[in-house]
């Protein structure tokens, strides 16, 4: 029987299934190895037993960190993917600030003060943090990235439906740029986080002529003092870099010593 | 063998010229300050002038990022067949720096050594080397001459070296560079040996960065430093990002995975992309056990390849060749140069 795969998107842009979808050239022989149950950007089903489940988006509510369990529950593998799923991405930069401050904000002043004292919305301030999906229930492999690299998704489906062991070296973005002979962003004038950051994208940034901002996340050896001394040597000040390193990864640790 | 003296115009126009029998590759810039050894159509702009370490070496030219040692297709009676890679191309690297050719002499040993690596040695015999002389340090982090690489011709097909008034002696080192010399069709030259005797007259000297003590006593040296503070004190600020070794002509270790096309499963191949032991992961066996967990044992185990282990195992003194990639290229600013230094400092202060 073909592995039944699934989609699930919670908050988040969409873009890594659309970038599933976009593997154009291999995605029908995909289809031949794999059955997909549930993908909300190409169909509507619901599946009782998955057996790769991807999980898109940050979770942001307690009614979807309870359809998260449900899922997991249903689920014997489950990927998140992206870097919304994996990190909480730019959303997650809200977890920074107090809700009310948001309401106010968006809202203005009178409106926050009535969901403050209405009932009816007394529920909405029990979901006042962006999670990554690691944060509510296990996560048994990772799809970095914003958005995920269609080259990693087939590479981590072949290894699932083929029995081997998938691998996802910790190798920072360096390695790419080295590989691929391009100029270092720090030898054009411009600072870059590819040393503390998962790589995996091909440096496709650095390639382009610019520098990475972290979006596959921070990696577990990460020398992260070496990493701010440098920074601040090249000018950056203690601001800049607390956005440079709050741009994508703010649901990480990264950064938590200087909040707010 | 048969050598030339041609002016530095008209040997650029030749090497451009080239390019209709098969890839050539001469350093050319990337990005704002830096080179790479990138294929040269008619209209690329090649200099000798100004060269400084590309940001990969040439070497890297015969151990492709992406190579596929074999393709893979299973029988219908759960057998494997195997079909080896396609022949690969000839190509000429041309504008080679002494040390790198050094390097490439080295990997030739490596490589050449039993089993032998059929791969490389197959994409290096299909490979020119047309190398060149330099006669002052190509920049500060260099130290080719404290290693033994400055001037090195082993293995070159042709080797320039520059005369006053950008003019070259060309020196046809094998049989391959005296047919590429001839078809050249430059003046010939009747006296070599006193154009470059006159050459090297005027080559620096001191040349580039150089240790209070010879190369050659490194290797006892680094015995007595196992527990050396040098180390820890050398990767405070290192990244482990393993960019000293991806940019190092004498590094060449890597990983193996296979790949299967998912239009026909029973179809792959089996390819190897270069690893480097600064890496994090590089150490890590079988059931999650990591040998060399620490920077600072990682940082000692890559200095102790360079000037000890390597040379034990297949002769030369040092398989640092002084390039000084490493160290230009750490964004960390980690110098291999300096970690020698330093031990060479704390051998003398300690009792
Ligand atoms: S550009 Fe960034 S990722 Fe690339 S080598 Fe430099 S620091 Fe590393
Ligand atoms: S280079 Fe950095 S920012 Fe760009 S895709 Fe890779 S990890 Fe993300
Ligand atoms: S390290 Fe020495 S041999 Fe190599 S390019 Fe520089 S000066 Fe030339
Ligand atoms: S290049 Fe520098 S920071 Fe990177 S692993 Fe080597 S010594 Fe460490
Ligand atoms: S160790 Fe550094 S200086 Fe020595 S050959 Fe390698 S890259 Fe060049």
């Amino acid at each position: 029987m073909k592995p039944r795969v699934a989609f699930f998107d919670f908050a988040g842009c969409e873009g890594c299934q659309l970038a599933v979808l976009n593997c154009e050239e291999v995605f029908l022989d995909l289809l031949e190895q794999v059955e997909i149950v549930e993908f909300r950007e190409a169909m509507s089903e619901t599946a009782h037993r998955i057996d790769i489940a991807f999980i898109e988006g940050s979770i942001n509510r307690e009614e979807d960190a309870q359809r998260l369990r449900d899922i997991r529950a249903r689920s014997r593998i489950l990927v998140a993917l992206g870097a919304c799923a994996n990190m909480g991405n730019v959303q997650a930069r809200a977890n920074f600030t107090a809700p009310a401050e948001h309401f106010k904000r968006i809202y203005g002043s009178a409106d926050r003060d009535r969901v403050q004292t209405d009932p009816r919305f007394w529920s909405l301030w029990a979901h006042t943090r962006v999670r990554a999906v690691h944060e509510i229930v296990a996560v048994d492999y990772r799809l970095r990235g914003c958005p995920m690299v269609a080259e990693e998704f087939l590479q981590l489906v072949k290894a699932l439906i083929s029995g081997a062991q998938p691998r996802q070296p910790a190798n920072p973005v360096c390695v790419e740029c080295r590989l691929h002979e391009f100029e270092c962003a720090f030898d054009r004038g411009d600072t870059c986080l590819g040393q503390i950051t998962w790589g995996g994208c091909a440096a496709v940034c650095i390639g382009q002529g610019y520098r990475c901002d972290g979006c596959r996340g921070l990696l577990p050896q990460a020398n992260l003092a070496a990493h701010r001394q440098l920074l601040s040597e090249r000018g950056l000040s203690d601001t800049d870099i607390r956005n440079r390193y709050r741009l994508f990864g703010s649901g990480e640790a990264l950064g938590e010593e200087q909040r707010p | 063998m048969t050598a030339s003296v041609a002016g530095e115009a008209a040997i650029l126009d030749w090497i451009r010229t080239l390019g209709s029998r098969g890839p050539v590759f001469f350093p050319q810039k990337i990005g704002r300050q830096s080179l790479g050894f990138q294929p040269v159509r008619r209209e690329s702009v090649l200099e000798f002038a100004g060269y400084h370490p590309t940001l990969a070496p040439p070497g890297k030219r015969l151990a492709p990022a992406v190579e596929v040692l074999f393709q893979y297709r299973s029988t219908p009676d759960r057998g494997l067949e195997f079909s080896p890679p396609p022949q690969p191309p000839g190509q000429i690297l041309a504008g080679v720096r002494s040390c790198d050719l050094k390097a490439i002499h080295l990997m030739d040993r490596v490589n050449g050594a039993a089993p032998g690596d059929p791969l490389y040695l197959a994409r290096r015999a299909g490979t020119t080397l047309l190398a060149v002389d330099c006669l002052q340090p190509c920049d500060t982090a260099c130290f080719c001459a404290a290693v033994g690489s400055l001037g090195w011709r082993q293995g070159a097909d042709l080797f320039l070296t520059p005369l006053e008034e950008a003019h070259y002696l060309m020196e046809a080192l094998t049989p391959a560079g005296a047919t590429l010399l001839a078809e050249a069709g430059f003046d010939p030259c009747p006296d070599p040996e006193t154009h470059r005797r006159r050459a090297e007259a005027r080559r620096a000297n001191p040349f580039g960065r150089h240790w209070p003590v010879p190369v050659t006593e490194l290797p006892t040296l680094l015995d007595h430093q196992w527990q050396s503070p040098v180390w820890s004190r050398h990767v405070e600020r290192c990244f482990s990002c393993g960019t000293c070794n991806l940019v190092c002509p004498t590094c060449y270790c890597f990983d193996v995975r296979d790949d299967f096309d998912l239009a026909a499963p029973q179809e792959g191949q089996r390819q190897r992309s270069p690893d480097g032991c600064m890496l994090p992961g590089f150490a890590a066996v079988a059931g999650g056990h990591d040998f060399r967990p620490q920077p600072e044992g990682r940082q000692r185990h890559r200095v102790r390849r360079k000037f000890q282990y390597l040379g034990a195992r297949h002769g030369g003194d040092s398989f640092c060749i002084g390039c000084g990639r490493c160290g230009r290229q750490c964004t960390a600013g980690i110098d291999i140069f300096a970690i020698v230094t330093d031990l060479i400092q704390h051998r003398e202060m300690a009792p």
